[in-house]
């Protein structure tokens, strides 16, 4: 596969599959750290330490046997920088990656649902993503590429410390597993403040969708696991499992509350939400990401209906400054993007409209 | 009027000291002023210390007050440098990463209490690499955790589970020693 299949204006196609408790979990991401015996970290490793290692690992991967899946190398040095931003904010590579000057590379599968990525803080970083909640399921398929992968790598393994990575943060399971969540009812009954605070002590994180600093834009929220090391997988799955199952159950009791106190105040927020959406002429990411957030409210608590939720989960990268430029083909200042933004949201949405109608005119004929 | 330090060029900094309720008043050039300001720190040098200071409060480690002291600690403490990379446990103190697999190996003795701080243990119960299920290295592992259970058990006064798990390790350490094939 070229980059470009890539790159397109679409939501990556394991997106198109529903999950489960999909209304207020996006999708959940498995990631393993693995080193390589022998080699240094990439961090400190010469740039022919790490070409070697990204052959070796490559190959490996590019060997699956066909039929199971197709992988694609991607050089992230061969990049243009608005392609390496796209492929960030699809969540494909790291920021840190797309920085990387040496030897790091990208291999990706043709529906996107995994991507390796080759000399970034590790020498491998094994990243599954699925829809929805589904923390066991996503994480077989990343222990299956794994089991695979360590028959044809010298993985560097120790007895004590178990997988051994870069930073004592991640070494032992190397398992970071982390849920994207859509929380508008408990932000905005003030609650999250207390949940982060929780699962602190639990030993989970609570950042903003777009990774360590970034706020909670749009109400995203992404919950994972801190400790890698002193609980095995299956521990590590389970407790945020159920950390997870309760502020889902938290979130729709929040919602249902909502719709008893203030159901018309809710409502005109949600549709006005809507309209921004569809007619505004300059939007600013914030605006919509605080827009698609009420609208995917609406939709969740049948106040919207002929939006199907896949449009909205297209819209929600689509409203990052990398998608946008893409999008105008050019690159683009500021000012220039708040416009091209409102004109490809509305694009999508009000299309989207036609389309619903079209087919409820269907429904009628037939 | 002159400098009251070099006593040639003109006095240009009034350092004005209170110590005990006593003010005086002195007069320097520009030159010996540099010199003599007793706020006249490296601040470079103690940014450099903080920062430090901080990643090593994070670990609980202690840290080095002065660069004399520093070479004094240095000189009683045996520095070993990880033979692969060559980066010291200091090195890491200050950036939190490490060089190579083998860093693990080399500061084996040191990581555990850096790792209690941010870990929930010091040691490995996931996954292995080319596991199957009478896997020497699973059975230790299985062994391992059975026996903190007994501990728990114990501690707890659930003599009944205590026992359960005590036959538990018994019949592990028995698949063992037969080199984990289960024979009867």
């Amino acid at each position: 596969m070229n980059l470009e299949h890539f790159l397109k204006n679409e939501a990556p196609s394991w997106m198109s599959k529903s999950g489960t408790d999909a209304d207020i979990v996006i999708s959940t991401r498995i990631r393993l750290a693995r080193n390589l015996e022998g080699y240094k970290f990439p961090r400190v490793s010469s740039e022919q330490e790490a070409k070697h290692v990204d052959n070796v690992v490559t190959n490996a991967l590019l060997n699956i046997k066909k039929g199971e899946r197709n992988f694609s190398h991607f050089t992230i040095k061969e990049m243009p920088a608005l392609q390496r931003q796209v492929l960030v904010e699809k969540h494909l590579i790291s920021p840190l990656l797309a920085k990387k000057e040496k030897s790091a590379s990208v291999v990706l599968s043709n529906d996107e649902s995994i991507s390796v990525m080759v000399n970034e803080e590790d020498h491998l970083r094994i990243q599954c993503l699925s829809p929805g909640f589904q923390l066991f399921e996503t994480y077989e398929i990343a222990d299956q590429l794994d089991s695979y992968l360590e028959k044809h790598l010298p993985y560097a393994f120790n007895e004590t410390f178990g997988y051994l990575t870069c930073c004592p943060t991640n070494v032992g399971t190397g398992l970071r597993a982390s849920v994207m969540m859509h929380l508008p009812a408990l932000t905005m009954s003030n609650q999250m403040k207390v949940i982060t605070q929780m699962l602190t002590r639990l030993g989970m994180v609570v950042r903003g969708i777009y990774g360590e600093g970034s706020e909670n834009l749009g109400n995203m929220y992404q919950i994972s696991n801190q400790v890698t090391l002193g609980k095995s997988e299956q521990e590590i799955l389970e407790d945020l499992q159920n950390v997870v199952s309760q502020i889902i159950q938290n979130e729709r009791n929040a919602r249902g509350s909502l719709m008893k106190q203030a159901p018309i105040a809710l409502e005109d927020r949600i549709q006005r939400a809507l309209g921004t959406l569809k007619y505004a002429r300059i939007m600013t990411s914030d605006e919509a990401a605080t827009c698609l957030s009420n609208v995917r409210l609406g939709v969740d608590l049948g106040l919207i209906k002929g939006i199907p939720i896949s449009i909205l989960n297209e819209c929600m990268i689509f409203i990052q400054q990398g998608f946008v430029q893409q999008y105008a083909g050019t690159t683009l200042q500021a000012t220039e993007r708040d416009l091209f933004r409102a004109k490809l949201l509305r694009e999508k949405l009000n299309v989207e409209n036609q389309n619903s109608k079209e087919k409820g005119e269907e429904k009628y004929d037939v | 009027m002159i400098c009251e330090h070099c006593n040639v060029r003109q006095a240009t900094v009034t350092v004005t000291q209170i110590i005990n309720g006593q003010k005086s008043e002195r007069h320097f050039c520009e030159v010996c002023a540099n010199q003599f300001h007793p706020f006249n720190i490296d601040f470079k040098k103690e940014e450099n210390l903080h920062l430090a200071q901080l990643v090593s409060n994070w670990f609980g480690l202690p840290i080095w007050k002065s660069e004399a002291q520093e070479q004094q600690t240095q000189t009683t403490q045996t520095t070993t440098n990880c033979p692969t990379c060559g980066s010291s446990f200091r090195q890491f103190l200050n950036d939190g990463k490490l060089g190579c697999p083998q860093c693990y190996e080399t500061f084996s003795n040191k990581l555990p209490q850096v790792l209690t701080k941010i870990q929930s243990g010091t040691k490995h119960t996931g996954k292995i690499p080319g596991t199957t299920t009478n896997n020497h290295l699973v059975l230790k592992k299985q062994i391992d955790s059975t026996r903190d259970q007994l501990q728990q058990a114990i501690v707890e006064e659930r003599f009944e589970d205590a026992a359960k798990l005590r036959d538990e390790i018994k019949d592990l350490e028995r698949k063992l020693e037969v080199g984990g094939v289960d024979t009867p």
